[in-house]
């Protein structure tokens, strides 16, 4: 049964023809159905949009300025507009300003795009489809862009078979690098990630931009690391390999009371590759924090971030010290390590 | 009877020789010879333990447990103008990035000819070092990332070029013009870069470039200002600001300004020595902020006698411009950026009120982001760019609106489709090629890492909104997540 009340259509048709469009616009169908149902306040017979009841011809109001021509045609005996057709009211009041002003909201607000089309948000371009090319064709960028319509040849299944391995920035959530996100997340305050997005961005543009770093032997980075003439060109890796070389291998852990006597008992725990950056971020990032300011401005930590991420790779940076003093302590407590009996 | 602070200035300034200081090279060391009362010298100065007694009531004593001191300032603070240079530092080479092998150069020869168009083309070192000189490169934009300088040839770049040659070719008849274009665009569309292009292309035809690189440093009322005597009505001159301006056109233009004889005699308030040349005066102004108004309009007079060349005279962020300026005369009224005497030269060039006596270019560059409220300004843009694009629907005035009428008339000649010497140069978006041909050169940089080819150009110019020159270079380049 058909829902008795249409929503989407309106009781009958206005007399109102739209401008004819240059660019074909999707709409939805749904709206475009003639209405199904008579409502049982409707008469019978399908009357002109302006009748009314009233019988005495004085009062019933003024048809439309399209039906009111047609009627004075008629009398006259000429050709009246279209009755079918709607009318154009733009075109009728166009260049009336009085008569613009009574236009619906719609309307108006129509007239005020077409005169000041600027766009109003923040974004630096445009969103608007306008042709570029010289024959007024729509060109989006899309290319390669075919619907599907064959039948996969697997059966089952409903699109074609992805081709494998998926790209790395195949997945929406992780298609960033991992290091520059967990780095990025470890900058942001107050919940400002994009201040700090822009900051990570900043410190990759000064590794970019650096002199190749000094490697100090005695400060070896990880093995099988790219020579470091490589490393500017790829800020990413740079800051990767920066991270992965100084990181921890384990934490110490103080447990209470198992020492005996009020002293805790210290114990290395080993860490997982993403806790390793993390603590390591969280050295680099505290010591640049330290460091003098010199500019002013945004770029002023980023700065002072990427100098300190190039002197952990030159070896330089007293994040090097706090490795060692974990590293050393863990040796020392290594024996504090139950382990289960062996049988 | 004196001002009070006129006096104590003037004192001041008698204990400095200004001629002795000729080779001070930017205005950032200049100004803390010319400001007499600065807070920030005061507070750098400051001694320890010199501070104002307390307020009664407040407590003095840090009594606060495990609280030694919270020690403020780590080391020592940076020097006055220090952190704003390093905000403001150009850097316009990377020695990581590769040189990329069939970048040709701008040259002279090539400069003019439209085959260019489409092309990336490096600037030579003569006409950076120029552009340098006239602070025509922005630090927010990515001249760090590569080599050295390169620019693309759009199709915008190749009508500016184009606009040169009828200049040339107009003075070859006899018959100078001069042509005014405002450029516009959405933001980061490439406006100032254009500007850049313009003022290369200038160069490099031998032009004299003069480059008034940012309104707002006019009108911000953050250099000294002083009522030019005889104007009626009164105008201002901006004098450290001119000599600063000199400058540049000195660093800018010098081959010009060394080999043009002084042929006019300017009745100048100095001796000139023997057989003056245009860099005499130059010096001078530089030299002696309180001449350099003189000097520059006596150097004005001297550009404009017959057979010298064709003159450039651009601004940044023109909307700056087309309101009142943050000065205030004597009566507390704010002064309109028009009185101010560079800015009124600029802009009856710009409504064709004057004309340049050798021909030339008057080219003003718009701003999206640091851009004041300047509703007639917009109109008349908005006008224009209806002219060019849709000339059926013309936007009307909406007369709710207050205006400007000094500023409505000196735009009034962009509402007029027949004066083609007045117009805007509307910049969109890249053309797919073009965006290929920067895309190639950031790969050929190793400022890129991907393969290119169609289909990833295509995504990065769709990203980019249909090839806004900015959001490509931001979307390809880049490291921002």
């Amino acid at each position: 049964m058909p829902p008795r009340l249409n929503v989407l259509t309106l009781g009958r048709s206005i007399p109102y023809r739209p401008r004819p469009q240059a660019q074909w616009i999707s709409r939805p169908s749904i709206g475009q159905m003639p209405p199904q149902v008579r409502a049982y306040a409707d008469s019978k017979d399908p009357q002109s949009p302006a009748a009314d009841r009233s019988q005495r011809i004085d009062a019933q109001p003024l048809p439309h300025v399209s039906e009111e021509a047609a009627q004075t045609a008629e009398i006259t005996g000429s050709e009246g507009p279209d009755l079918n057709q709607g009318t154009p009211v733009e075109e009728v009041v166009k260049g009336d300003k009085a008569a613009e002003e009574k236009l619906p909201k719609v309307m108006q607000d129509a007239l005020k795009s077409k005169v000041n089309s600027a766009p109003k948000g923040s974004r630096s371009y445009s969103t608007m489809v306008t042709p570029t090319d010289g024959n007024g064709e729509v060109d989006m960028g899309l290319i390669n862009v075919q619907p599907s319509s064959a039948t996969p040849a697997m059966p089952g299944l409903k699109f074609e078979m992805p081709t494998l391995p998926l790209p790395k920035d195949g997945h929406l959530k992780h298609r960033y690098d991992d290091v520059v996100e967990q780095v990025t997340n470890l900058i942001m305050r107050h919940g400002k990630k994009s201040a700090a997005q822009r900051d990570m961005a900043m410190i990759l543009e000064q590794l970019r931009t650096s002199s190749t770093p000094k490697i100090d032997p005695s400060r070896p980075l990880l093995p099988g690391a790219p020579p470091p003439s490589h490393l500017p060109h790829n800020p990413v890796l740079y800051l990767t390999l920066a991270i992965d070389s100084v990181a921890p291998l384990f934490r110490i852990r103080s447990q209470r009371g198992a020492a005996g006597g009020g002293v805790a008992l210290q114990m290395p725990v080993p860490l997982g590759r993403r806790q390793r950056r993390r603590i390591a971020t969280q050295w680099i990032l505290k010591a640049a924090a330290n460091k003098r300011q010199t500019g002013s401005g945004r770029g002023s930590y980023a700065q002072r971030v990427a100098s300190e991420l190039i002197a952990v790779v030159e070896g330089k940076s007293s994040v090097w010290e706090r490795r060692g003093a974990v590293h050393k302590l863990g040796v020392s407590v290594r024996a504090n390590i139950v382990l289960p009996k062996r049988r | 009877m004196m001002n009070s602070s006129t006096c104590l200035r003037s004192f001041s300034q008698l204990s400095l020789d200004r001629t002795a200081h000729a080779s001070l090279t930017s205005r950032t060391l200049l100004a803390p010879q010319i400001a007499c009362f600065s807070t920030s010298t005061a507070r750098y100065n400051q001694k320890k333990g010199m501070a104002a007694a307390p307020k009664r009531g407040t407590r003095t004593l840090n009594v606060k447990k495990g609280r030694k001191g919270v020690n403020y300032e780590m080391g020592k603070r940076p020097a006055p103008g220090e952190r704003k240079a390093q905000r403001k530092r150009i850097v316009l080479s990377n020695d990581n990035a590769l040189p990329v092998s069939w970048l040709r150069d701008l040259e002279r020869s090539n400069v003019l000819e439209p085959t260019i168009e489409g092309q990336m083309m490096g600037l030579p070192e003569r006409v950076v070092d120029a552009l340098r000189a006239e602070e025509a490169f922005k630090p927010t934009q990515g001249w760090g990332l590569f080599r050295r300088p390169a620019t693309l040839m759009r199709k915008e770049t190749v009508q500016l070029a184009g606009l040169v040659k009828e200049i040339e070719d107009a003075n070859a008849q006899q018959q100078p013009r001069t042509i005014r274009r405002i450029i516009s665009g959405d933001r980061m569309s490439g406006k100032s870069t254009l500007l850049l292009q313009g003022l290369a292309i200038a160069h490099l035809r031998d032009w004299f470039v003069i480059n008034l690189p940012e309104a707002n440093d006019i009108t911000n009322a953050h250099t000294d200002y002083a009522p030019l005597p005889g104007s009626q009505p009164l105008q201002y001159t901006q004098d450290t600001y001119t000599a600063n301006l000199l400058r540049q056109m000195l660093k800018a233009n010098p081959s010009i300004l060394e080999s043009t004889p002084v042929v006019t005699d300017h009745k100048l308030p100095f001796p000139l020595p023997p057989k003056p040349t245009l860099k005499h005066i130059v010096e001078h102004g530089m030299a002696n902020p309180e001449t350099s108004w003189v000097c520059f309009t006596a150097l004005w007079e001297e550009l404009s006698q017959p057979g010298r060349p064709p003159i450039l005279f651009a601004i940044d962020s023109l909307a700056h411009v087309m309101r009142n300026s943050e000065y205030m005369s004597a009566e507390f009224k704010p002064i309109h950026a028009f009185d101010l005497t560079l800015i009124r030269l600029f802009v009856d060039l710009l409504s064709g009120q004057k004309t340049l006596a050798n021909g030339g270019i008057i080219l003003g560059s718009l701003s999206q982001s640091n851009k004041p409220l300047s509703v007639v300004l917009d109109h008349f843009v908005t006008i224009a760019e209806a002219l060019q694009s849709q000339p059926a629907i013309v936007p009307v005035w909406n007369p709710y609106l207050s205006r400007d009428q000094r500023v409505v008339d000196a735009l009034r000649g962009l509402e007029d489709p027949k004066q083609k010497d007045f117009d805007i140069l509307r910049l969109g978006g890249l053309s797919k090629p073009e965006a290929r041909a920067v895309i190639e050169y950031y790969a050929e940089s190793g400022m890129l890492r991907h393969t290119v080819n169609d289909s990833f150009v295509t995504e990065k110019w769709s990203l980019a909104g249909m090839g806004n020159m900015g959001e490509l270079e931001k979307a390809s380049v880049r490291l921002r997540l």
